[in-house]
């Protein structure tokens, strides 16, 4: 049985790499060097993958980085709040005030993941990933997937809400356009603030500054909590030899916030531990 | 470059407000007295080499042959794993000096900041000044 069954297999495929190679040849010798703009449509319909050439190279993993303003750029303003927020805002300035770091306290410690925008500047990497319509991108906090449809078709009517929301995106020559809604209320949009209106709108410009450096523009728009859109940007170090881990939060979480909602640390050990 | 002292503060203030606390751990430190170093010695009792953050569980000897346990947490794996250390860094059994920031409340935990082992060699555990 075995006997027979094998050298069918390898004809069959001996046969089906002739054919595609005689098919290679037939367009490597095509009386054109350059393919019309007909042609490479043609091209992209019959193989969408083809259209991935066109775009950066992002490969590898990026790590947001601490990068002070360069010479002749401006420090990020301060965001100007309605009331209810500026007060939650001014509570967390008096903290930094006394003492200076990470003031911050957020659900994120209870392993409750960060929404857009702020799930992307968390201390570990994120990868970009481009298919035919869609860029990709992995979080390595929470191990969190962002989809962002590229192909053009509208965003849906009335999704529900998510941490990472609702995104479309589009190519303005090498920058990627992403506009997010539909985010979770209950995440933050801006560090030292808790919550946010159905309305937030994230828009996102992501582009090569340097061979190495992605810089991604991020402006806010949300009335309930923004008197003016607050934009913010952020470096990202590229790293090619890493890779992206996994991160299991729940595995063995000792900071997760008191019934308070206070900053917490537990010194018992935990089964994931 | 050298910056003044007035500049560099004011550009850590930008790149903060620009990239925001979360550059640093998944929680606020309020817990911790962030910036104020201590040290410990002790045995390694346990070592948590886990998400979001790593633990070390120190035995350190205390009056009349009394011992108490110590948790001390740290960067997670992945953080670590980047910069030189990795699940075989510390092992249980191993005397180590540990510099680390101290929980207000006087329980017996902090947040490692730097790990001599027996081997005299010492492991930075968070971003040094030059780092990221």
């Amino acid at each position: 049985m075995r006997r027979t069954v094998v050298p069918v297999a390898w004809v069959t495929a001996i046969c089906a790499a002739l054919l595609s190679a005689c098919g290679a040849q037939s367009v490597s010798t095509a009386p054109s060097p350059a393919p019309s703009p007909a042609a490479a449509a043609a091209s992209e319909a019959s193989n969408p993958y083809a259209m991935l050439a066109k775009l950066p190279d992002w490969g590898g993993v990026w790590d947001v980085t601490f990068r002070p303003p360069q010479p002749g750029e401006a420090a990020a303003p301060a965001p100007k709040f309605t009331p209810p927020y500026q007060k939650q805002w001014d509570k967390y300035q008096a903290l930094n005030k006394k003492q200076p770091g990470l003031n911050f306290v957020s659900e994120v410690a209870s392993c409750i993941p960060p929404g857009v925008p702020q799930s992307m500047t968390q201390p570990y990497p994120i990868e970009f990933l481009f298919t035919p319509g869609r860029v990709t991108i992995l979080i390595e906090t929470e191990g969190l997937t962002r989809r962002i449809y590229t192909d053009g078709s509208p965003p849906p009517e009335n999704p529900d809400p998510s941490f990472q929301g609702t995104s479309v995106g589009h190519w303005e020559n090498d920058t990627l356009v992403v506009e997010t809604s539909a985010i979770l209320p209950q995440t933050s949009p801006v560090n030292g603030i808790n919550g946010h209106s159905d309305k937030l709108h994230v828009t996102e410009r992501i582009h090569l500054v340097d061979p190495n450096t992605l810089e991604i523009t991020t402006t806010r728009v949300d009335p309930a909590v923004f008197v003016e859109p607050y934009t913010t940007k952020a470096y990202y170090k590229r790293h090619r030899d890493w890779k992206i881990m996994e991160y299991v939060c729940e595995q063995n979480n000792h900071d997760a916030l008191d019934a308070n909602g206070n900053a917490a640390f537990s010194l018992k050990h935990k089964p994931g531990g | 470059m050298k910056l003044g002292n007035g500049l560099r503060v004011a550009a850590i203030c930008a790149a903060t407000l620009a990239v925001g606390d979360s550059a640093m751990a998944h929680h606020s430190t309020a817990m911790f007295e962030w910036g104020t170093e201590k040290t410990l010695s002790g045995t390694i009792e346990r070592y948590e080499w886990t998400q979001p953050h790593t633990f070390i569980w120190l035995t350190v000897p205390g009056k009349q042959g009394k011992t108490r346990e110590w948790g001390l947490e740290g960067m997670s794996p992945s953080w670590l794993g980047r910069r030189g250390w990795s699940l075989h860094s510390l092992s249980v059994g191993d005397k180590v000096a540990i510099v680390y920031y101290p929980l207000k409340d006087g329980r017996p935990g902090g947040f490692y900041v730097r790990v001599t082992g027996p081997d005299g060699k010492t492991l930075e555990a968070l971003p040094t000044r030059n780092q990221r």
